[in-house]
């Protein structure tokens, strides 16, 4: 372990590069947000990837997309191959997997993961992911932003932990029937939203951070699940409101025994 | 073929407060905690653990050549349980813990008398794998039976999806 590289991270704790080394993080969506997050995790430490990213690279990316340039629009260059570049650049000997699909097409090399950071654009989307992680056992991290309003633009995000045994998506409020249901009537399609660097960079950063600390414990928080609500015109991210007036402890929508693969029982 | 033990943080800590507890006369203590399996690439397997079952004091035998024995009346359970959780094809892993710190092993006791319970898992529950899990105070190794194997496997890594989260690894310093 080179010391120098990482003396001024010291207080994460004497094991935290060997411990951030042995993580597998799942990154499924190398966009905006997702560009971001490899690049801060391969800088922090993180050894072990699995990539997801079926996308190649366009003009209206340049304005957001962490390492792109005009020359990756000619070349359709993947994301997923920039991810990849700006991990092994900063982390030579890292294990990355990467899938230029999406997660849902295969999705046995996520379950390796400790810990996936989702980087998708829709709610269902969201909500797969979150299914999959409890069901294999694997901590969730959520970020996700829009710009509401034309007339005077507010720009809004979350970054949110879910993991097993703690409060998931809907019971924090986030998710829900309603939310889904519009979406789907839109057949998912959320459409070329507004999106800009920085409320990403955000996100991305405190969804790092949630990462490193569910890895070192830094902060002896051991917070079992956690929604920040960024509010991108005030330029800060708080405690969601919505769980901070939450009435529930436990989960009721992941029940402990509903993990692993599904069983077909004979009738 | 990776093989994963995987449980959650808060069944961990379950299993480290109940296995630190003293006995009255056994000089440790043990335990049985459930599992289901997902799929790996590779043919690998993640073995998912989803409940523990901590046994009465007045179930163990007061043995003072091993640090703890048990009676038949927590076996009886056990099998029991296992043949309940055929439909979920849910497995059972005998858990105990050594209290150095580091990766762990079995100990000439444990090799000699703990892998024999083993075939009566699979004789009631045979399309699950079952297996022996020992924690140390940091560290974690297990061997899996999978379905109809004679031999385990000894598995790459025993995780903790808690906060911190635990890599377990085999032949890999903390």
């Amino acid at each position: 372990m080179n010391m120098d590289r990482y003396s001024r991270q010291s207080f994460l704790g004497p094991n935290a590069e060997e411990l951030l080394s042995r993580c597998t993080i799942g990154v499924p969506g190398l966009g905006g947000g997702g560009s971001h997050i490899v690049q801060q995790l391969a800088h922090i430490g993180f050894q072990r990837y699995v990539l997801y990213d079926d996308d190649v690279v366009e003009e209206s990316n340049l304005n957001r997309l962490i390492g792109a340039t005009p020359a990756d629009v000619l070349a359709a260059t993947l994301k997923l191959h920039l991810a990849k570049m700006m991990i092994y650049r900063l982390q030579p000997k890292a294990i990355v997997r990467g899938f230029a699909c999406k997660w849902q097409e295969n999705p046995e090399p996520l379950r390796e993961c400790q810990i996936v950071v989702g980087c998708v654009d829709s709610y269902k989307g969201r909500e797969e992911l979150e299914i999959a992680c409890r069901r294999y056992l694997m901590h969730y991290i959520d970020i996700g932003m829009d710009v509401h309003g034309k007339e005077r633009p507010v720009i809004g995000g979350q970054i949110i932990q879910s993991s097993p045994g703690g409060l998931c998506m809907r019971c924090m409020g986030f998710l829900t029937d309603e939310k889904l249901a519009t979406e789907a009537a839109r057949y998912g399609n959320a459409g070329p939203r507004p999106q800009v660097v920085w409320p990403n960079g955000v996100l991305a950063s405190t969804a790092v951070g949630l990462a490193v600390d569910l890895v070192t414990n830094w902060t002896r928080s051991g917070r079992s699940h956690a929604y920040l609500a960024y509010d991108g015109n005030a330029g800060t991210v708080k405690e969601s409101l919505t769980l901070r007036n939450l009435k529930i402890t436990a989960c009721p929508h992941f029940p402990d025994a509903d993990i692993g693969d599904p069983v077909l029982v004979a009738l | 073929m990776k093989t994963e033990i995987r449980l959650n943080g808060a069944l961990y800590a379950k299993i480290i407060q109940d296995l630190t507890r003293p006995h009255p006369f056994a000089a440790e203590r043990v335990g049985f905690v459930f599992c289901r399996r997902g799929s790996l690439r590779d043919q690998g397997s993640l073995f998912l653990l989803t409940r523990y079952h901590s046994i009465p004091d007045n179930q163990y035998i007061d043995d003072p050549a091993v640090g703890a024995r048990i009676g038949s009346e927590a076996m009886t359970w056990a099998m029991q349980a296992v043949y309940h959780g055929r439909p979920a094809r849910e497995g059972i892993f005998h858990i105990h813990l050594h209290g150095h710190r580091g990766e762990t092993g079995m100990s000439g006791t444990d090799a000699r008398e703990i892998p024999k319970l083993i075939p009566g898992f699979q004789s009631v529950g045979r399309e699950a794998a079952h297996g022996i899990i020992i924690l140390s105070a940091d560290h974690g190794s297990g061997w899996v039976w999978l379905r109809g194997s004679a031999e385990p496997v000894h598995a790459d890594c025993v995780s903790v999806i808690g906060t911190p989260v635990g890599v377990f690894e085999r032949g890999r310093k903390k």
